[in-house]
């Protein structure tokens, strides 16, 4: 503590207990109320708000589609059909039993989930390298290119031709549409990570290796992670395309569903269908996005279960790794960073350790004191 | 490697290397580095005093724990937008038996103070510099190590790890066993000021940036390096988080006997910090003004209020104003 204070400066102005009692500033500028600037709202007007963006959807379809001999319709119902029509429960039930709507949608899912899964298994790897070295994404990239641009729709006949009707066909097509992206995000997740946590990591003695599995990968998985689920929707627009013929013996998934409903001028499959695609992508996307927040809960917040269970999984893979390879104990390290200094080292910190070292406090009589 | 240490005691070296002292004890009780053999006496400033010139290596016996020999750093060399950031910097820091010393390098912003620190760590693409030689210990850099730590001013935890995972990277990278590391880990928790029961396991988000930084010093110091170099660690932190950092680093770089290059551009830091202190004029950076200042002996807030202080701040604050106005 210091001995005296310091003196004040020139004039210190009391703090202002009451109001001076001045006139508020005329006209004020509005920015409350129903047009209030960017202001959040309640979680339960964002519900109202959503049931009638929905609910104006539907009474416009059935307006255009209402009106009881067909002809007095606005719409026509060969164009478009009206919500009564659409949802009939017969319409429904011959859906749901006599076109196996559960089973083709499944195996869909499997079919993404095949062709997405390859694309990540390969094009995650291959982004981190192109990522870490220069080179590889130069000797990469004009593929990259290319598969980035490419009409996807003008891989189905090539992917026939290569692949036949059957689901490798599919699994192909599903992959090659999706890889270029997966390998370019996932490149440009590395690259966004900021020199300095190399720089740092090499000031730490980590080797090249060290550094991109415990470094930069770690560090761009949350990005990665984030593309994957957003280019795993835009696969899912992709089941259309990859189901344009139906395999001999399996299920042709909803594309083929739609596909069918199509050639048999049958609307009301067809427009359920379109409804159920967005519905279940965003059902995945919310799942994927738990898992996501669950994962890393340094960038999103939360518990993070799933971040606990990896961290066990590291562990048990370094316990693992111990019984091949021993560990060093922290006498050696200090030890060898003892030997390596140029004069002896004499340390508060690690007396009680060091007895090892053989070289501390050994020279000075006077240890350099701290502060009182 | 090295040359086995000197048998005789750290202080007989000392005053082996010293012709006389330049101060009267009074003002001056606790200089510890070695003094220049300078033809003419060096001038007093305030705690200081002014070195007639950078130390050169044929002043010291040991081998410097950091030499550089003319070294020049040109960017995009022989190209049309070549830009030379430090010029013909000549300096020697020796080597203190047992203590180790706290090197301040001064200067305005742009005049290559990084480009100096990075050299020393073996970063590119400051490293290798274009000409000259860069020797840690008598021996060339050839790259980074961790026997020269950095902590960089912006807070560079690594986010997916713990403060705990963070301050024992380095031991886990080595290979050092899991219980171990972290019992080592834990203690320098404490010693960096944080608390191991509530801040150990969480992540650097959570963290205020002074923290953030306490982490960083943690993870350099926990491996013991033979050189730290810090790039501004406290440049972002407002003054009473800085001034507790300061303190918490006089008392830590003490035990671990590191030579420790800190750059700033804050004068009051440097004086409180520094047992030398470079300034540095601007680009291309060479090196002006070398001065030793007695170590710090009170907390930052005490030892700014002192006379002496004061006088050696406004001092260099002259000087640098001086080189800014391109006088010098």
């Amino acid at each position: 503590m210091p001995d005296k204070l310091a003196s004040p400066p020139d004039r210190i102005i009391p703090v202002r207990k009451k109001s001076s009692g001045l006139a508020a500033p005329a006209q004020p500028v509005t920015t409350g109320g129903f047009w209030a600037l960017r202001k959040d709202i309640s979680a339960a007007a964002m519900i109202f708000w959503g049931l009638a963006g929905i609910a104006t959807v539907f009474a416009s379809w059935w307006l255009l589609t209402w009106g009881d001999p067909a002809e007095t319709r606005f719409l026509s119902p060969a164009v478009l059909p009206s919500p009564g029509e659409t949802f009939a429960v017969e319409q429904l039930r011959e859906l749901w039993f006599d076109r196996y709507l559960l089973r083709n949608t499944l195996s869909s899912l499997q079919r993404l989930l095949l062709g997405f899964g390859l694309s990540a298994l390969i094009g995650v790897p291959v982004g981190v390298f192109c990522g870490c070295f220069s080179w590889i994404r130069a000797l990469l990239n004009p593929l990259l290119i290319f598969g980035r641009n490419i009409p996807v729709a003008a891989l189905i006949p090539l992917t026939m031709l290569m692949f036949g009707y059957g689901e490798q066909q599919k699994t192909m097509f599903l992959f090659i549409a999706s890889v270029a992206f997966v390998i370019s995000d996932t490149a440009n997740a590395i690259g966004d990570i900021s020199q300095r946590y190399v720089d740092t990591a090499y000031t730490l003695g980590l080797s090249r290796r060290q550094i991109v599995l415990k470094v930069l990968f770690p560090l761009a998985l949350p990005s990665i992670f984030n593309s994957l689920r957003l280019l795993f929707g835009l696969a899912f627009g992709y089941i259309m395309l990859a189901e344009q013929i139906k395999g001999p013996g399996d299920y042709g998934g909803i594309g083929d569903i739609i596909n069918q409903s199509q050639k048999r001028s049958l609307r009301e499959p067809i427009l359920l269908i379109l409804m159920l695609i967005p519905i279940i992508a965003v059902i995945i996307d919310r799942i994927l996005f738990a898992i996501q927040k669950s994962l890393f809960p340094y960038q999103y917040g939360g518990g993070g279960t799933l971040n606990h269970l990896v961290n066990g999984a590291l562990r048990l893979g370094e316990d693992m790794k111990s019984l091949v390879a021993p560990r060093i104990a922290i006498a050696d390290f200090d030890a060898q960073r003892a030997a390596t200094a140029l004069t002896p080292t004499h340390s508060v910190l690690d007396a009680p350790a060091s007895n090892g070292a053989g070289t501390s406090g050994a020279i000075s009589a006077a240890p350099p004191e701290g502060k009182t | 490697m090295s040359s086995a240490p000197d048998p005789s005691s750290p202080a007989a070296r000392v005053s082996a290397m010293l012709p006389h002292e330049l101060q009267p004890a009074t003002t001056l009780p606790s200089v510890t580095a070695p003094e220049v053999t300078a033809p003419v006496p060096a001038q007093p400033v305030g705690m200081g005093a002014v070195l007639e010139h950078p130390h050169t290596r044929a002043e010291f016996s040991v081998p410097p724990v950091v030499q550089f020999k003319n070294v020049t750093k040109t960017y995009n060399f022989g190209e049309s937008n070549a830009y030379t950031a430090i010029r013909d910097i000549n300096f020697v820091v020796p080597d203190l038996p047992d203590k180790g010393e706290f090197v301040c390098i001064l200067g305005p912003s742009g005049c290559g103070k990084s480009t100096i620190l990075r050299l020393i760590a073996g970063l590119e693409p400051q490293h290798p510099a274009t000409t000259g030689e860069v020797l840690v210990l008598n021996r060339p850099v050839a790259g980074p190590g961790a026997d020269r730590g950095m902590v960089f001013q912006d807070y560079t935890s690594f986010d997916h790890r713990t403060v705990l995972d963070n301050i024992v990277f380095g031991l886990e990278c080595l290979g050092v066993r899991r219980s171990e590391r972290y019992a080592r880990g834990r203690e320098w928790v404490k010693q960096v000021g944080l608390n191991t029961a509530t801040d150990a396991d969480k992540y650097p988000h959570e963290l205020s940036g002074g923290m953030r930084q306490r982490v960083a010093i943690a993870r350099t110091l926990i491996l013991k390096p033979r050189i730290i170099l810090m790039d501004e660690p406290f440049g972002a932190l407002d003054p009473v988080t800085r001034m507790n950092m300061q303190d918490l680093l006089v008392k830590l770089w003490r035990d671990v006997q590191a030579t420790v290059f800190f750059i700033t551009h804050s004068i009051e830091e440097a004086v409180f910090l520094g047992d030398r202190v470079y300034i540095m004029s601007n680009a291309p950076g060479t090196i002006l003004q070398e001065l030793e200042i007695r170590p710090a002996d009170k907390p930052a807030k005490e030892m700014q209020r002192e006379p002496r202080f004061q006088e050696t701040v406004a001092y260099l604050r002259d000087q640098i104003s001086q080189l800014e106005m391109g006088k010098d």
